[in-house]
Parts: C-alpha cells; sequence; structure tokens
C-alpha cells in the first residue's frame, strides 16, 4: 500500500487516545487491548455520539469527516504497542483495509509443483576438443588389407628359428633377388622338423635355469604388521585351602561336692573322744601348739623393723648427711600451773595419737618462794600449747612418774617423800582426747586414787618409778640393819581387772662402807626376785643418791650404777652388774662388776635396738657399753665444756643418741658418722639446762627436750642406718676393747710404778673408732687423766695406732 | 573325753585365739569352737593342704615327716598339727 506523505498508509490513521476515552470504548492499553489481540471493533454510532458530546476535546476528531462518511456499521482500531504509525492506537479508514487486515489473504502454502516430464536425454552434438587423437593413436588399426598368397612362385626358405635377423637378411636378399619384386611372394618354409607331426610334452620350466625368467616371491615387511597390542583377559582366582582345627574341650567336672557336713551323732563322738589314739594325738601335738601361741602373741616374726622404720627416702645403706635440723616444734608452758616451776619428768602418753600429748610432772623446786603450790602433774596436748588439757593433783613434789603400759589410764608416781602415788584418769581421758568440750574453762583436776601409806613409805626419795611385767614374783625383804632406801620399782602390769591389787617391790639399796674402797660410802642396791623382767631405768635427778637399774632381759642382770655424793671431794661412781641367782635370795647377789665413774650419772638408757647396749651420761662425758663387754665402756667420749645433763637414744636411727647439756644446748651424735664430735649441735636451744630427753616417735621424729620451766618439743627427722652396719660396728668395737686391753695389760705391765702412782685416779679408756668402712683397722687412743682441782685435764697420749 | 576337752580348753584360752578344731582320721571335724560350716570348709581345705605338705616333706626326705603348718595370713595365723591322721587345727589373731 502506498504510504501517505505522513509516513503511515492511507487507509489508517493514527490516533491518540486518552485513558478516559479508553475506558469509554473499552480499549484500555494494555488491558482490553495487548499486543497479541489489537484489534478493536467499534461502534460507528458511538464515535459518532462522542464526537457530538465532546465535540473539539474529543480525540476522534481529527477523523470526524471520515467518520461520518464510512460506509460500514463498525471501525477497526488497532493497539498499535509499538509505535510504528506514530501513536498508540491507528484507526482503519475503509472498509477494505479492515477487511485486509483482519482477514489477511491466505499465502498459497501448497505451491503446485510443476510435474517434470520424463523425456530422455537428447543427445547434444558434440565439440570435438582435440581428445579423437589421443584415441586414435591407442587404437590398433590395420594399415593394409590381409595379404592372400597362393602357389605363385613362392620361393620357401626353410630357416630355423636360431636367427630371426638371419631371417630378414634372406628375406630381403630374396627380395632383390627376385626379377620382379612385387610378384614375387616370399614365402618361408618352416624346417621339416616343423613339418612334422607335432608332439606335445611336458616341460618344467625350473629344469633349465634360463628357460624361464621370474620374479620369485619375496615377503615385503612393509605388509607386516607387528602386533602392539593385544586384548588380554584377566581373572583373578582365589587361592582356597581347606584348612580344619579342633579345640580341646575340657569338660568341667566335681572334684566333690559337699550338701552337708557329715557329722557324727553324739554317741559316735563320745566313742570316738574316748579313742586312745585321739587323745594321744591331742596330748602330742599340745605343746606345740600352745609354743607357737606363745610365739605369737610375743612378737610379730614377719614385720622388718627397719623397713618399717624408714621411709622410702631414707631406705637403704646411705652415707650423707643428716640435713635437718632441730626444729622447735612446740612449746609447752603455763602461766597457772608451770610458772616459776622445775620441770622434773616428762613422758609421751602411750596411746593417745594425733595430736600427741604428754605429760609433764612438774615439782616445785623452790617451795619456799613461791608458796605452797601444789605440785601437779600437767597434761599438755599439740593442740593446745599453753593449756592444759588435765591436771593430776600430787601429795607432794613428784620426781618420776609413768604410764602403764597395759593400761594407760594408770598412772604411778613416785614422790620426794617416798610415797607411790596412783592415778587412774579413766574419767577424765575424754578430756584428753578432745571429745568433751571443757564449757567451764578450768581444767579439769584429777586426784589420785591410791596412796602408799606414810607409815610404809620410802624413806627417801623416790626417784624413779617402772612399770615391771606381770611375770614378777615379788618378795618383801626387809632389812632392818641398815638405812634402807627404797627405790620402788613397779607395780605388776596387770590386766585391768587385777588392778587392785597391788605390790610393791622394793629395790633396797644398802649403804655401807667398804674398806676396799678407802672409806668411802658406797652402796650397792639389792634386788628381789623375778623371772622375766622388762628393762627398767631410773632417771636419777641430781639428788643426793641416783640409782640405775637395768634389768637384762631373760637373764635377770641388773645394771645398776650408784652415786654417791658425800661430803668428800672426791665422787666415785660404780657401775655395778647384778646377777641374782634364781632361788631369788636377794641378798646374796653380788656385783657382778664394777666400774669406777668419775661423775654422776644421771642418765641410763639401753638402745631401743640392741639389747646390751647402753647409753650413760654423766658429768661431762657419756659413754656407750655393752653388757657382757666387762672391760670398760665401748665408747667414751671426750670431756665436754659442760655438763651432758640428759641422753637418750633416737628411736628410730640405731647410731644416733641425743645428748643435753647444761647450757641448753641438745646435740646429735651419730655414731657411723664420728664419735668424737656430735653430727649437729643444736646450740641454746634454750635458757637453761636440759633436765630431761624423751624421744617420741610420731610421723618422722621427734625429741623433746625437758627444761626447767618450759617444755619444747622439737622435732627431727632424718636418715638412719641399717641395723646390721651398727651391729658390726658394736662387734668390732667390742673386739677393739678387747684387743686394746690386753695391749693395755701389756703395757701396764711396764708401766706398774706409774700405775700405783695413779691409783687413786680413774684411768680411762678412749676407744674413739673411726669407721669409714666395716672392715677397718681401729684406732686406738687412750687418754689418762687426773683431776686437779676437779677440772679433768687431759694428760697426754699415751698410745696411739 | 575330759584330757581332750581339757587341752583344748587350755588351747582356746590363750590370747588371741580365735577357733580350734579338732578332725579325725575321717576328715570329720569332731570338737571345734567355730560355726558349722565354717569348721566344716576348715577340715576339708586344711586336710588337703597338709597332706600336701606331707607328701612334698616326705618326697624331699624319705625320713623326714611334716610335725607342724603354721600358715601366716594378713589377719590370722592358722596352725595344723597332724597326728596320725588326725588334725589339730588353731586359728590365732597374731597381736600386733
Amino acid at each position: 500500500p502506498e504510504l501517505s506523505p505522513e509516513g503511515h498508509p492511507d487507509d489508517i490513521f493514527p490516533l491518540v487516545l486518552t485513558s478516559a476515552t479508553q475506558e469509554l470504548f473499552g480499549c484500555r492499553a494494555d488491558e482490553d487491548v495487548t499486543e497479541k489481540s489489537p484489534y478493536k471493533l467499534l461502534q460507528k454510532d458511538d464515535i459518532v455520539l462522542d464526537m457530538r458530546t465532546r465535540a473539539a476535546v474529543s480525540d476522534f476528531s481529527p477523523v470526524k469527516q471520515i467518520v461520518l462518511d464510512y460506509p460500514e456499521e463498525e471501525m477497526l482500531l488497532v493497539f498499535d504497542a509499538d509505535f510504528t504509525h506514530g501513536q498508540s492506537f491507528y484507526l482503519v479508514l475503509t472498509p477494505e483495509a479492515k477487511n485486509r487486515i483482519l482477514k489477511p489473504p491466505e499465502i498459497e502454502a501448497t505451491e503446485v509443483f510443476e510435474a517434470e516430464v520424463n523425456k530422455p536425454p537428447q543427445p547434444k552434438h558434440w565439440i570435438s576438443l582435440g581428445s579423437e587423437k589421443e584415441i586414435g593413436e591407442d587404437c590398433l588399426k590395420e594399415t593394409r588389407e590381409k595379404a592372400l598368397h597362393n602357389n605363385t612362385n613362392i620361393c620357401i626358405i626353410t630357416l630355423g628359428t636360431q636367427s630371426s635377423s638371419l631371417i630378414c637378411l634372406l628375406t630381403l636378399l630374396l627380395a632383390l633377388l627376385s626379377p620382379c619384386p612385387h610378384q614375387l611372394k616370399l614365402q618361408l618354409r618352416v624346417d621339416r622338423t616343423f613339418r612334422m607331426p607335432l608332439s606335445f610334452s611336458d616341460h618344467n620350466s625350473a629344469d633349465a635355469k634360463d628357460s624361464h625368467v621370474q620374479c620369485a616371491p619375496y615377503q615385503d615387511s612393509r605388509f607386516s604388521i607387528k602386533k602392539l597390542q593385544s586384548d588380554r583377559g584377566t581373572q583373578a582366582v582365589p587361592r582356597l585351602q581347606s584348612k580344619s582345627c579342633q579345640t580341646l574341650r575340657m569338660v568341667p567336672k566335681d572334684t566333690f561336692t559337699q550338701y552337708e557336713p557329715r557329722v557324727f551323732s553324739v554317741e559316735e563322738l563320745e566313742t570316738i573322744l574316748q579313742d586312745e589314739s585321739l587323745k594321744n594325738c591331742c596330748a602330742t601335738q599340745t605343746p606345740r601348739i600352745l609354743h607357737a601361741l606363745q610365739q605369737e602373741e610375743i612378737m610379730n616374726v614377719f614385720i622388718d623393723d627397719w623397713k618399717a622404720l624408714g621411709t622410702g627416702l631414707e631406705a637403704g645403706d646411705w652415707s650423707g648427711q643428716a640435713s635437718d635440723s632441730l626444729v622447735l616444734h612446740q612449746a609447752f608452758a603455763d602461766q597457772r600451773f608451770s610458772k616459776d616451776k622445775k620441770i622434773s619428768c616428762l613422758n609421751w602418753h602411750p596411746t593417745i595419737y594425733g595430736k600427741v600429748q604428754h605429760f609433764k610432772a612438774i615439782s616445785s623446786e623452790e617451795p619456799a618462794l613461791s608458796g605452797p603450790d601444789p605440785a601437779l602433774i600437767v597434761f599438755y596436748s599439740f593442740s593446745d600449747p599453753s593449756n592444759p588439757q588435765l591436771l593430776l593433783e600430787c601429795p607432794d613434789d613428784i620426781l618420776a612418774f609413768g604410764f602403764s603400759p597395759s593400761n594407760p589410764n594408770i598412772i604411778v608416781g613416785g614422790s620426794v617423800n617416798g610415797q607411790v602415788v596412783l592415778w587412774d584418769i579413766s574419767a577424765h581421758v575424754i578430756y584428753l582426747q578432745d571429745l568433751k568440750d571443757n564449757k567451764e574453762n578450768t581444767t579439769p583436776v584429777a586426784r589420785f586414787c591410791a596412796i602408799s601409806p606414810v607409815e610404809s613409805r620410802h624413806k627417801a626419795q623416790i626417784t624413779d618409778v617402772q612399770w615391771l611385767p606381770q611375770t614378777f614374783e615379788v618378795q618383801k625383804k626387809i632389812l632392818p640393819d641398815y638405812s634402807q632406801l627404797r627405790i620402788p620399782s613397779a607395780e605388776k602390769l596387770k590386766p585391768l581387772e587385777d588392778v587392785n591389787t597391788k605390790l610393791f617391790v622394793g629395790m633396797e639399796v644398802k649403804h655401807f662402807t667398804n674398806p676396799k674402797f678407802g672409806n668411802r660410802p658406797t652402796t650397792l642396791a639389792t634386788i628381789f626376785s623375778y623371772m622375766s623382767a622388762r628393762k627398767l631405768w631410773l632417771h636419777p635427778p641430781k639428788f643426793l643418791y641416783n640409782q640405775c637399774f637395768y634389768l637384762f632381759q631373760n637373764q635377770c642382770t641388773f645394771f645398776s650404777q650408784t652415786h654417791d655424793r658425800t661430803l668428800a671431794i672426791k665422787r666415785i661412781c660404780i657401775m655395778c652388774m647384778f646377777i641374782p641367782d634364781e632361788s631369788g635370795r636377794p641378798h646374796s647377789a653380788k656385783p657382778l662388776l664394777c666400774f669406777n665413774y668419775h661423775w654422776r650419772v644421771n642418765t641410763m638408757q639401753r638402745s631401743p635396738f640392741f639389747k646390751d647396749i647402753i647409753l650413760t651420761t654423766g658429768g661431762p662425758t657419756f659413754a656407750i657399753w655393752k653388757e657382757g663387754a666387762v672391760e670398760g665402756p665401748l665408747v667414751a667420749s671426750q670431756y665436754f665444756e659442760h655438763e651432758c645433763t640428759a641422753g637418750c637414744w633416737s628411736l628410730s636411727r640405731p647410731a644416733v643418741f641425743f645428748i643435753g647439756k647444761e647450757d641448753g644446748s641438745a646435740e646429735v651424735w651419730d655414731l657411723l658418722k664420728n664419735t668424737s664430735e656430735p653430727l649437729q649441735v643444736h646450740a641454746h636451744i634454750s635458757n637453761s639446762k636440759i633436765t630431761c630427753m624423751k624421744p617420741w616417735t610420731a610421723s618422722g621424729e621427734k625429741t623433746f627436750a625437758l627444761l626447767r620451766r618450759v617444755c619444747l618439743i622439737y622435732s627431727l627427722s632424718g636418715r638412719f642406718y641399717t641395723q646390721t652396719t651398727i651391729e658390726k660396728y658394736f662387734e668390732l668395737e667390742t673386739e677393739s676393747l678387747k684387743n686394746y686391753l690386753k695391749g693395755e695389760d701389756g703395757c701396764t705391765k711396764q708401766n706398774k710404778k706409774m700405775e700405783e702412782v695413779k691409783r687413786q685416779m680413774v684411768r680411762y679408756v678412749f676407744c674413739p673408732v673411726q669407721m669409714g668402712t666395716l672392715v677397718q683397722k681401729s684406732k686406738f687412743r687412750s687418754y689418762g687423766y687426773t683431776r686437779l682441782r676437779g677440772i679433768p685435764v687431759k694428760l697426754n697420749l699415751l698410745k696411739s695406732e | 573325753m575330759a584330757d581332750v576337752d581339757e587341752t583344748l580348753k587350755r588351747i582356746e584360752s590363750h590370747k588371741g585365739v580365735i577357733g580350734t578344731i579338732l578332725v579325725n582320721g575321717d576328715g570329720i571335724p569332731v570338737r571345734t569352737t567355730l560355726d558349722n560350716s565354717t569348721t566344716s570348709q576348715y577340715a576339708r581345705l586344711l586336710r588337703s593342704f597338709t597332706a600336701l605338705a606331707s607328701s612334698a616333706v616326705r618326697d624331699v626326705d624319705p625320713q623326714n615327716d611334716l610335725t607342724f603348718v603354721r600358715i601366716r595370713s594378713k589377719k590370722h595365723e592358722i596352725m595344723v598339727a597332724p597326728e596320725n591322721n588326725n588334725l589339730l587345727i588353731v586359728i590365732q589373731n597374731p597381736c600386733e
């Protein structure tokens, strides 16, 4: 269709329709009419009506005339979404265009294919391009016609087949020779052999060498293909092996079952019990059983004491230093009770452990000054160092007391006026165990429950009290001829039900003057009979008569040391060993051995590990003795500046003992290390002298030193040597002592004169032994000394090896 | 019977003794201070034990013989005195 000058075809007219018009005619853009269905048929009357109502404002006003002239009733309005004609709508002006638009002419989809007439191709005129020449060259053409020969002057030449060139020559010759060459027809005659009848035969070409030419076949390698890949198949085949095994089946089998024990009836029992063999059996076996029972009761053979004592660090042979020092653990002092009083005896409570509690016995030393304070035994516990837990009232000053080993609630004490006092604290023991609070804030006081009557008391001070085991037999002996100094030894150790039957075993000490000793009164002690006894030692304070007794287990020996301080200047101490006989006659006992010991012995203690080793301290020395070694002390120490006032063995270390001095220092001595000087000196641990030392093994080891007014507890821990080394040490000491004395005797024979001069003096044998190894020669040193005005002076070194 | 009783009483009154059992040759307890089940158990076990000990001793030296067996355990000590196939068993608490 032709385009109008405006750029759009003549048939249509682009229109702008306002939204009001669109709504009026129902042709809203993108709602009623869309791209897909852009045609909308409008009634002509509606358009005319709209034009009339709205006049110039109507959108159809530009096409007013056309609409009025429009022949049909409906006009086509097309939504032009792409604005192809300039506006969003266009109106189709002519009905033909409308029809055309609405019904586009059908495109002839089926085009009529022209049926091709099947004609054979016409041969075309061939144009020669020069190829017939080449064809003609290759064609075989006969250049002349075939010749026919008949017999007219034919010269027949028979030629062999040997040379063809000869034939040609001959032919040429003939041809020349003939007068009419063109008439002469050459006729070749074949050889006669050829004219003969032919017979063919086989002929192998391979027989003659040159009869044939052949091209031998050969394998061309170009045509052999090497197979580089070949398809293979793999199959995994497991190797199977049949095996079998057989388990041993254990069939559980009852060895025996018992549903009910077999019992005898009463009659059977009676008959069996009457049987002689049974009686015999019982009779013979009973002693064994009793023996074994007793063994069990006495001691446990399976305990290794050394292992039990040592802890992990200390086990084994050790040669180091005792590294720990004396540590003040606790000081016990009480203002009310222990002020201005001297402590005379000290004991640990044997069973109440935990807070280890101990006793103090306090005796007043200055009664005149401090007033009539009652003497007391004070219990202290570790938990409360300044308040005593319990007080025991004493009739007089108590110098010694002890716990009953079988019943720690029974305490016996010996007083200065010779009375023996007994306390029973079973009612008060709860205070000690801290089970009952003391609400009144006062210390409970317990009175004694028994006291020996004044008439039968000892005449002198009781300096020591010891408990003896039950096996004592007691005989009382009164020797009215002598002034008696009776030292009570103990009550019997009995079970609680027999506590009321107490027996006093009195040790009598007889004073007599013995001219052998030159008018110096000496004292001997007699003892009563006994069977086997425990160790007994008496701790002598510094009073008039000090006596120490030892009871040697199972042998009933006494080891007593008496000290007699007379008004004379010289003091002689005698160590005596008594062996009373079995019959129990006390007064027939004689001292087995007497040593002259210069100073008052204040401590005599057996080693807790060895039955026969005894430590004595007295004066400025201390010595170690062995029972049986009658020659003298095994080890005697040097003379110290200060007096040794207390000593005790260590409970856990066999070679260690502690010495307390007058100046308040404590020393730790170790026999295996060095016998000439202490291992450790703890100087001035107290202001006053040390009056008592008692060891106690709590965790670790504790020793405490008892002083004048204050009780101090020290703890000390260290290492120890095994028992065997100490045993060897003591054995060697004994041997060396014997040897030395033998040699000494020889020496003294030479110096007899000197001996007599020095008769008054006491000679000591010094045997300090340096023990580095156990198999070492011991060195002997002996000193002689004399006393000049009471001061010991070392004379000289008499002998040394 | 009185002898046997008296002997056993002496043993029983010793310190630490828990119980005594007298077993005859058949392995049946004749006299006991413990209860029945314990007694039968002790009799049975100690009989075989004693037999084993005796055979061990005699294997080593045929002229030797077992006289006494003491078994020390943590809690107590068991003493067995064999004689003529009879057994006198005593159980004691060790004192320590």
